[in-house]
């Protein structure tokens, strides 16, 4: 309770100071919103040319590109602590003043940042969920609601994971090692798109290493009533699962590779 | 002219530092081109369109190698202007513009040299389908290097008026951010320009952007043909003039009521 009380005040603070500089602060907001409306013109000019993409419809496209987006950013906003420079963090030997003070690594590193810049992001996102939901047809219901947010936290869960990834090999490594990059934002260009439509060896990858397709694109097509490699209904509420597991498993790694943390000095 | 050459050959040498994060940018680069190749099949597979489909993958996988050509700036004159220090390149016995012209371009070029020849050989060897295809004859070949040199010089003088707006504001890091994201959406790089709309392309090939890689390429893959190369090599070079020129004036503009910040 103690450690969500520090973080909400964290993150109060981390607002406070980042709107000191308000003409700064909206540029590069707008900036954002420019790089996810631009992501978003890709999609509509795609599916200008093309109609459709294999048994998705045009609303079924929208749908997963604003899930993803909403899941991405959500994370890139409350987990920047993480996905920001949590590598530069054990490069510059900053990790240190980490360490000594009383509460754990993750919780200190979650608190140190927060990106409130993104909400333009997550706002194209929601936009383009809604439009998918419209053209779609989707009929809600409560379990569909319930489904939507399952697996968008776990997808959040599930990209603060991979991103602890680089923070790892970097503990071993020193130097930031950016082909981590590949799963994380390759994950999130190549999950836009539901994944049935890549070849083996990228379906594999984004559905048994970095679970993308469990946690998002299961229940996504489950809302849709479009089943995704045919799997049952069930399986799309148990899938997202998969999202905490890998987190869970990165976070043991994690906590091994501290064992082997030698300060770079500053 | 002397003092020029050697500020590229610095540059240069400081950009062929860093092969270890040059290998990483590499793979990188070629897992995303995979992404986007796979996508673009999919879509062809759903709905087949005039434009044949290895023009679309040549198209990526060319994107994907000059990609350092598009987003490389100079990272020291943003602290320069921070700190002050600009005061000493105002110092300097040379153009500032031409300085700082020249140094984007040795890092631009070495940048993308070096990361783009290796992908470009990997790209060729791949199966039929996905990769990139041999260029649609000879002279095109030849009009579309010309052309990615005229791109280069047109892209160095976008980046100069970026630098210009940094040197107003000290903190651009919101303008520069949506000038490059204008700069990936309208060179082609998100989305290759020959899938926008067929009523768009008069306009969007006629932008600055279309010049940098979206020219190059087109004649590369034989989209564009001899008939053409004059009228768009002419667009290039008044393109290249007039940013030039834009960014010239306000360099001295701003060299005139530059306040440098003390320290």
């Amino acid at each position: 309770m103690n450690t969500a009380k520090l973080y909400l005040h964290s993150m109060g603070m981390l607002m406070k100071s980042q709107l000191q500089y308000p003409v700064s602060f909206f540029l590069q907001t707008l900036a954002q919103l420019v790089m996810e409306g631009g992501e978003m013109l890709a999609l509509i000019l795609v599916i200008d040319r093309f109609d459709r993409l294999g048994q998705w419809a045009a609303g079924d496209l929208f749908f997963f590109f604003g899930m993803m987006s909403v899941t991405f950013y959500l994370t890139e906003c409350f987990g920047r602590g993480i996905t920001g420079n949590f590598p530069y963090l054990i490069r510059s030997g900053g990790l240190d003043t980490i360490l000594v003070r009383p509460r754990g690594v993750l919780t200190q590193v979650l608190c140190s940042a927060v990106d409130p810049r993104r909400i333009t992001c997550i706002a194209v996102g929601v936009t383009a969920l809604l439009i998918g939901s419209r053209l779609s047809g989707i009929r809600w219901a409560f379990l569909k609601g319930l489904l939507l947010v399952e697996g968008i936290l776990s997808g959040c869960v599930l990209i603060l994971g991979l991103f602890m990834t680089e923070a790892i090999l970097c503990i071993h490594s020193v130097k930031s090692v950016e082909f981590v990059n590949a799963l994380t934002y390759g994950g999130r260009s190549a999950c836009q798109y539901p994944m049935d439509i890549y070849p083996r060896p990228l379906r594999v990858l984004f559905t048994v290493i970095a679970p993308f397709a469990m946690t998002l694109h299961l229940p996504a097509s489950c809302i849709l009533d479009k089943p995704l490699y045919g799997w049952p209904v069930w399986a799309a509420f148990v899938s997202p699962l998969s999202g905490p597991a890998v987190f869970l498993i990165i976070y043991v790694c994690f906590q091994k590779a501290m064992r082997f943390y030698r300060s770079t000095g500053n | 002219m002397k003092a020029y050459l050697s500020v590229f050959h610095i540059r240069r040498k400081m950009e062929l530092q860093y092969r270890g994060a040059m290998l990483g940018g590499i793979l990188c680069q070629m897992f995303f081109g995979l992404i986007l190749i796979s996508l673009y099949r999919a879509l062809y597979a759903s709905k087949p369109q005039e434009l044949p489909i290895s023009h679309v993958v040549s198209y990526v996988w060319l994107q994907q190698a000059f990609f350092r050509m598009l987003l490389a700036s100079d990272p020291d004159l943003g602290d320069k202007i921070r700190t002050g220090s600009i005061s000493y390149d105002l110092c300097r016995p040379m153009d500032l513009y031409g300085f700082y012209y020249i140094r984007i371009m040795a890092q631009k070029l070495t940048g993308s040299l070096m990361r783009g020849i290796p992908m470009l050989c990997f790209a060729l060897f791949l199966p039929r389908g996905w990769g990139l295809t041999l260029p649609s004859s000879p002279p095109g070949l030849a009009i579309s290097v010309l052309a990615l040199i005229l791109g280069l010089l047109c892209v160095c003088a976008l980046e100069n008026i970026t630098m210009a707006f940094t040197m107003r504001t000290l903190d651009a890091k919101g303008v520069q951010a949506m000038l490059n994201l204008l700069m990936l959406i309208l060179a082609g790089n998100i989305l290759p320009l020959t899938l926008f709309p067929d009523s768009w392309q008069k306009v969007i090939t006629l932008l600055p952007y279309a010049q940098l890689l979206d020219a190059p390429i087109r004649f590369y893959t034989g989209e564009y043909g001899m008939d053409r190369a004059l009228r768009i090599l002419l667009v290039q070079i008044v393109w290249v003039f007039l940013l030039t020129l834009l960014g010239r004036l306000m360099w001295s503009r701003n060299q005139k009521r530059l306040i440098l910040q003390g320290g």
